[in-house]
């Protein structure tokens, strides 16, 4: 009797250890804002969700309102505030515009997207290709 | 010259206010200057639930100072109000007496003894431990009496 508690403990046990937490949506990577010209500040956090779609969540976020104001991913390990892209021709990835200059908000990124290639999240003035602010990400 | 231009500026008064109207319009669209004043604010909640699991409060990276210290310090919320450090992909130096500390402008608590200078744990914080006391968790050597590492603490 005692052996069957125990076994169906470890069974529980190793269930909570392999299954379970896959169910959740798990932090990859995380960063704060820096951004001087366009007071940018708050946290960029990178999950896994249960299903394998990737989601960027921006909490405590802020920065200045302005037109035609994009969330993207550049593929650099950060981005000099206010630099100029286009010039420096890097990578970029559009999530999609902004969806308030202030509070939580969520992203969709593209399935198979290169976390190892983009490592920065960018507030991107796509009509003066300006960088509001940046948040270069690290494992969290 | 005067009756001139006036005369010029009366035949032509339409068009020029027109074509200033224009540039205005555009001047309007590429800058949006009300926007300097207008907030849009949202507030989306995440789309998955966490109300059951831990939930991270603070977090920030590991920056060598003694000596090298990398990896991620965590203090996370458990429902029920504990909250816990957790160190993740930790890597400082063997021996030395290590300690975990947090560590404010006047205020700081030991946590106990460095479990491992490698990889993840946790040390659960004092009942009723008031955060915002506190900047940074440290790894410090009581035999050195030295900071070797520091994680700036900053809200998740």
């Amino acid at each position: 009797m005692f052996r069957a508690v125990q076994f169906a403990g470890t069974v529980a046990m190793l269930a909570c250890v392999t299954g379970f937490g896959q169910e959740k949506a798990q932090p990859l990577e995380t960063g704060t804002f820096h951004g001087k010209v366009h007071n940018t500040s708050g946290r960029a956090t990178i999950y896994k969700e249960a299903d394998g779609k990737l989601l960027l969540r921006l909490t405590n976020f802020k920065t200045s309102n302005g037109p035609d104001v994009h969330v993207v991913l550049i593929a650099a390990k950060d981005a000099d505030d206010d630099a100029n892209f286009l010039k420096s021709s890097t990578e970029k990835l559009e999530l999609g515009p902004i969806k308030g200059n202030e509070g939580d908000q969520n992203y969709n990124i593209p399935s198979g997207t290169d976390l190892k290639k983009f490592q920065t999240v960018s507030i991107y003035c796509e009509r003066f290709n300006a960088n509001f602010g940046a948040a270069p990400l690290e494992k969290f | 010259m005067t009756i001139l231009s006036s005369r010029w500026l009366l035949r032509w008064k339409w068009t020029v206010v027109a074509v200033g109207l224009l540039v205005l319009i555009a001047l309007w669209w590429a800058f949006r200057p009300e926007k300097l004043w207008v907030n849009q604010k949202v507030n989306e909640p995440a789309p998955f639930d966490t109300s059951a699991d831990p939930k991270p409060v603070l977090t920030g990276r590991f920056e060598a100072k003694a000596e090298q210290t990398s990896g991620r310090a965590t203090i996370y919320k458990k429902p029920g109000g504990e909250e816990y450090l957790h160190l993740s992909d930790l890597s400082a130096p063997i021996g030395e007496d290590l300690h975990v500390e947090l560590k404010g402008a006047r205020d700081g608590t030991d946590l106990g003894p460095l479990k491992s200078n490698q990889g993840d744990q946790n040390y659960d914080l004092p009942v009723a431990t008031d955060l915002s006391k506190y900047e940074s968790v440290a790894i410090y050597s009581e035999r050195l009496h030295t900071v070797i590492g520091v994680a700036k603490l900053e809200p998740f």
